[in-house]
């Protein structure tokens, strides 16, 4: 189960509002590499890891996404306080404003909403494991995006943490998917799926 | 940074630090020099965490269960009320 802790993971204090910032990091929210698809993506694939380890690692950070995505909430909404009229209209915020308000939306900056298209669960580790190395590189890809577009301190600090859990998390899944080849035949690692044959299984020899 | 800032800033760095040495841990079960540091910043996050509830209020709904868990601020919130 999950229990909640009333707190960020890194602060968030933002002091002045700006939508068309809003608009562009709504994407670490509800975009093809955002927050939402890596905290869905680790915690659904877990399951059919067939390693301590690995499940251990995918709910843990799973978990630390889903505080991540907590943290772009925060910083989608405080950039959005007070805004008047005439400040959405010339943002450009007017084209996310008429469906949503002010309010929050998982959603990419481009305006497509938030897919299970963009993510996996294959139920197989290593192809899993090799996806979620490629996510923690497009997040840290799109976060390094955010940070060529946005000059505000207050914004630029917390995107600059979560740029480095994309690399801190990168390490980790590189060491998970090693002790995962290390108890495989090196001579083919993808001579069986250990997630669906069994982690003893043993392929026939031809 | 007022003071209730500043604890909120220590336990948040103290949190970070054990629960990187957690993560680091799901791959390197048997690094017990690790484990030892993880072991000590774990103890001395919920030291802080202690202390931030009993000034401050609860942070999770299993302690005291009192009206003070709806209370201002939120995580996404910059300005604190029911003060």
């Amino acid at each position: 189960m999950f229990s909640y802790e009333k707190k960020l993971q890194y602060p968030v204090n933002i002091k002045n509002p700006n939508p068309k910032l809003a608009q562009i990091i709504i994407s670490q929210y509800g975009g093809p590499d955002g927050e939402l698809g890596a905290s869905l993506r680790y915690l659904s694939q877990r399951f059919a890891m067939p390693y301590p380890e690995l499940k251990g690692l995918l709910t843990d950070v799973g978990t630390e996404e889903l505080g991540h995505l907590e943290m772009i909430g925060a910083i989608v909404y405080q950039l959005t306080r007070n805004l008047s009229l005439e400040e959405i209209k010339k943002s450009g915020f007017d084209t996310y404003f008429v469906d949503h308000t002010t309010g929050v939306y998982p959603t990419a900056a481009s305006g497509f909403p938030w897919s299970a298209a963009s993510m996996q669960s294959k139920g197989d580790i290593l192809a899993d494991l090799h996806e979620d190395l490629a996510a923690e590189q497009k997040a840290r890809v799109t976060y390094d995006n955010i940070l060529r577009l946005v000059d505000d301190p207050d914004v630029r600090d917390p995107i600059k943490f979560l740029r480095e859990r994309e690399i801190v998390h990168y390490q980790r899944f590189g060491e998970g998917l090693r002790l995962a080849t290390d108890r495989l035949d090196s001579k083919n690692f993808y001579a069986f799926n250990p997630s669906f044959d069994g982690k003893n299984y043993k392929p026939k020899i031809k | 940074m007022n003071e209730r800032q500043k604890l909120m800033a220590r336990l948040s760095a103290v949190q970070f630090a054990a629960w990187e040495l957690h993560m680091y841990l799901d791959t390197h079960p048997c690094d017990t020099a690790a484990y030892e540091t993880f072991r000590k910043h774990s103890a001395e996050a919920a030291r802080l965490k202690n202390e931030y509830e009993s000034k401050y209020g609860p942070l999770t709904i299993t302690g005291t269960e009192d009206a003070d868990w709806l209370c201002d601020p939120w995580p996404w919130d910059l300005e604190r009320s029911c003060d």
